[in-house]
């Protein structure tokens, strides 16, 4: 594990990060980026722009090309791979296709990130308790992903992506495919996770719920930093 | 201990979910560990018959009626100082005509007229240890030949050179036969453990999204290749312990000189050597199936 002495507050560093495919195409380019703990913020820009790109840098589904990338103290290029899945434990993740386990009830979608990770059944009882609570879900603990409207299937996934306590949670489109009310519920959710201490880093191009919440809004363009405000505006 | 009960669940959902291919690699492995049994088996049976024949592989060493006893004496310390050898008997032409005269009482074809006279000589008979050295002791006593003590060397291992022949062709045989079967069953397994691997494609990519190692990814899918192997191994053995009997009677009347009766110990040693290599192969080839996405 290597430690890095930053001002203290950043939960993720990215420093001189490109990113090129083996097809050649340049998804990022000297991206330099710090996220406070207890941010909230945007990662705003069109299609192919590298807001994916840049999560999977940082759960280490990718490597950058170059640079290093930080999180939550640790060096994510170094790390051995061993030491993947517990970072992963710490950053949880919410998709804009929910990637729930059809098979599976709400409560065991929930608990399955803590079954798997070695927690006792007790403790997967509980948190997976709790977290279906925080997400307003504990009625549906028994329903299967195809009962449930696309609101509540993003709920889900947002309880299963906090209920191993991650300090940073990243959603990658999470209103993507959901009627607006329904995105806005899923917004002041996400909200009300923020002020509970998790830090967010949410990646979207819906203009309306950017420019509502008046957040950080970090703007990439062809894979490179173009804008980076602490009340940002954005113009989809 | 949900843990251990998630992985041996979805190891036996696994199994089922594909039943025709699962199927199928537990009659492959089972056929090639019947093929291994029988490999060893047969391989006993012939170590056991070649022991058998090796001990009664001799040498026998004819001597000048006036070599020197000192001479022969010095003979005998050399030949018994070979590890080759097992043990050297003095055998008198007296000693040598009383067996003939005795042999000669038990066969109708012989007849022995006269025995006033002993036409036969003194001579070295040589129990050998390894029947494969006597080819090369035989020709340095050979050498022996007119020096004075020696006067001719007959030895008979034909029959056990034959048998050390088909030994070794059974064996180098038997093993490429068990590799090329050894190949097939992994290949089997290999394919059946990647479409299990593909029908739980999602349930990895949200467990390792999650942070579960990868020996956790991996267990449900080996433990599933080792049932595959172990279900083989039940198989194997079940024909192989029913089977052992009438085909041990077989070949007792069939070849009587050779002693085929393997004992209980190597009975175990036989179906615990299947079940290893079942679990081995079972187990291994799951790991091979599971590495490639765990790569990725």
């Amino acid at each position: 594990m290597v430690a890095l002495l930053g001002r203290g507050n950043e939960l993720i560093t990215l420093d001189g990060v490109s990113k090129r495919y083996p097809n050649g195409t340049d998804a990022l380019r000297d991206v330099d980026l710090e996220i406070d703990s207890g941010d909230f913020v945007f990662l705003v820009g069109s299609s192919g722009a590298g807001k994916s790109s840049l999560i999977r840098l940082l759960i280490r589904e990718e490597l950058p090309s170059v640079g290093r990338v930080i999180v939550d103290g640790q060096d994510v290029v170094r790390m051995r791979r061993s030491a993947v899945p517990k970072l992963r434990r710490r950053v949880g993740v919410v998709f804009q296709d929910f990637k729930l386990l059809p098979r599976k009830t709400v409560a065991e979608n929930v608990g399955f990130a803590l079954l798997v990770t070695g927690h006792s059944g007790e403790e997967v009882r509980e948190e997976t308790a709790r977290a279906l609570a925080l997400v307003g879900l504990s009625q549906r603990r028994e329903h299967f992903p195809d009962q449930l409207s696309g609101g509540e299937k993003q709920r889900t996934a947002i309880a299963r992506a906090l209920v191993s306590r991650p300090k940073i949670l990243i959603a990658d489109e999470p209103t993507g495919n959901l009627d607006p009310v329904t995105s806005w519920e899923i917004i002041k959710l996400l909200v009300r996770v923020n002020e509970l201490g998790t830090t967010m880093l949410m990646a979207t191009h819906n203009a309306e719920i950017v420019n509502a919440l008046r957040r950080r809004v970090v703007h990439l363009d062809h894979g490179m930093v173009v804008r980076d405000e602490r009340e940002g505006q954005y113009a989809a | 201990m949900r843990r251990l009960e998630y992985i041996a669940t979805t190891a036996a959902q696994g199994f089922w979910r594909n039943p025709v291919m699962s199927l199928a690699s537990t009659f492959t492995v089972g056929l090639m560990l019947l093929l291994f049994a029988f490999f060893l088996a047969t391989d006993r049976g012939l170590q056991a018959a070649v022991g058998v024949l090796e001990s009664k592989v001799e040498v026998a060493l004819f001597l000048e009626d006036d070599a020197r006893v000192s001479d022969v004496l010095g003979l005998r310390a050399r030949i018994e100082a070979d590890p080759a050898v097992s043990h050297v008997d003095y055998i008198t032409k007296d000693q040598a005509m009383a067996r003939l005269v005795d042999i000669a009482a038990r066969r109708p074809d012989i007849q022995i007229v006269d025995t006033s006279t002993n036409p036969l000589q003194n001579s070295l008979e040589i129990k050998l240890a390894h029947a494969q050295d006597a080819p090369r002791l035989t020709a340095a006593l050979r050498d022996e030949i007119g020096k004075g003590v020696v006067s001719d060397v007959v030895d008979n291992p034909q029959v056990v050179d034959k048998l050390l022949t088909i030994t070794r062709v059974l064996s180098i045989g038997g093993l490429a036969v068990l590799g090329m079967m050894l190949i097939v069953a992994l290949f089997v397994i290999v394919n059946t453990i990647r479409i299990a691997v593909h029908a739980r494609r999602d349930e990895i990519e949200i467990m390792k999204l999650v942070g579960a190692t990868d020996w956790f990814v991996r267990w449900p899918f080996i433990l599933e290749g080792m049932l595959v192997g172990a279900l083989g191994a039940v198989a194997a053995t079940t024909v192989v312990l029913l089977a052992a009997g009438p085909v041990m009677n077989a070949m007792v009347s069939f070849i009587e000189i050779l002693p085929l009766s393997f004992g209980t110990t190597f009975v175990w040693q036989l179906v615990g050597s299947v079940f290893a290599l079942a679990l081995a192969v079972g187990g291994g080839g799951a790991m091979l199936s599971v590495r490639t996405h765990l790569a990725k």
